[in-house]
């Protein structure tokens, strides 16, 4: 972090709007970048963005100007992004008709039939939006661990293990729906 | 990861279309602004004062509760 930010962020907490512009411009792409990758829809991971600064502006009084900044807005911006997903539909987590709309979003790889991919989503689905998010991070994204362990407030070792025991419900569900790994 | 979960988490990322793209397209600040701007909701006292005097009645007065319910 930059000595002007660390001057902004003394400003922010003030209430000075010019010094909340300045750090939501230096911060949003990386809020964004980051709960893109948890939900995976462009549209909600917009305005999800948005509800992160309007919380982090509301608390301003509150936050510590010698922290990391960084830091706190990812964390804001992981609870949001695990709400989003327990509110979700469970039946197409990886991919909703908004996010199918929008040029933004990975295609499918076509080599799989649509069956198997509707299976992998639906039993995606049925995780508990912690160990989605996780999963998602870990081997969708192939986000680091101690990333995800800092977002997430939790250890490496409590990331592994939601990885873990999303492998294993995703394993048992697949199997359930016929298909095997 | 063993060799079976490596190949679960290729059947994931290809069911997925791989990694998301992380990029923002467009300026969100102009929106922030919006909403920073919008006039707070503000409840009227007379509707604490309302509130107030039910709350005093439920704790005054437990068996109006299930009359209470009733009427919801």
């Amino acid at each position: 972090m930059t000595g002007t930010v660390d001057a902004e962020l003394e400003q922010f907490t003030r209430g000075d709007i010019q010094a909340f512009e300045t750090l939501f411009r230096e911060y949003q792409g990386e809020v964004y970048g980051w709960i893109v990758r948890i939900v995976r829809d462009p549209g909600a991971a917009e305005d999800l963005t948005l509800e992160t600064f309007w919380r982090i502006y509301r608390a301003r009084a509150r936050f510590d100007p010698r922290r990391p900044f960084g830091a706190w807005a990812h964390r804001i911006a992981t609870n949001l992004a695990l709400e989003h997903l327990s509110r979700r539909p469970a039946e197409n987590p990886l991919d909703d008709g908004v996010a199918l709309r929008a040029a933004a979003t990975p295609t499918p790889d076509p080599a799989i039939g649509a069956d198997v991919r509707a299976k992998v989503v639906a039993a995606f689905g049925e995780l508990p939006s912690t160990l989605r998010a996780a999963a998602t991070l870990a081997m969708i994204e192939e986000t680091p661990y101690a990333e995800i362990a800092d977002a997430l407030g939790i250890s490496i070792n409590g990331v592994k293990s939601r990885v873990f025991r999303a492998v294993r419900l995703l394993r048992r569900s697949l199997e359930k729906r016929g298909v095997r790994r | 990861m063993n060799e079976q979960d490596e190949a679960l988490k290729e059947l994931l990322k290809r069911a997925a279309g791989g990694p998301a793209d992380r990029e923002l397209r467009r300026d969100l600040w102009p929106e922030m602004l919006r909403r920073l701007e919008r006039p707070p909701v503000r409840v009227p006292w007379w509707d604490w004062a309302v509130a107030a005097a039910l709350l005093l009645c439920l704790v005054l007065f437990p068996e109006i509760i299930p009359a209470v319910l009733y009427q919801l």
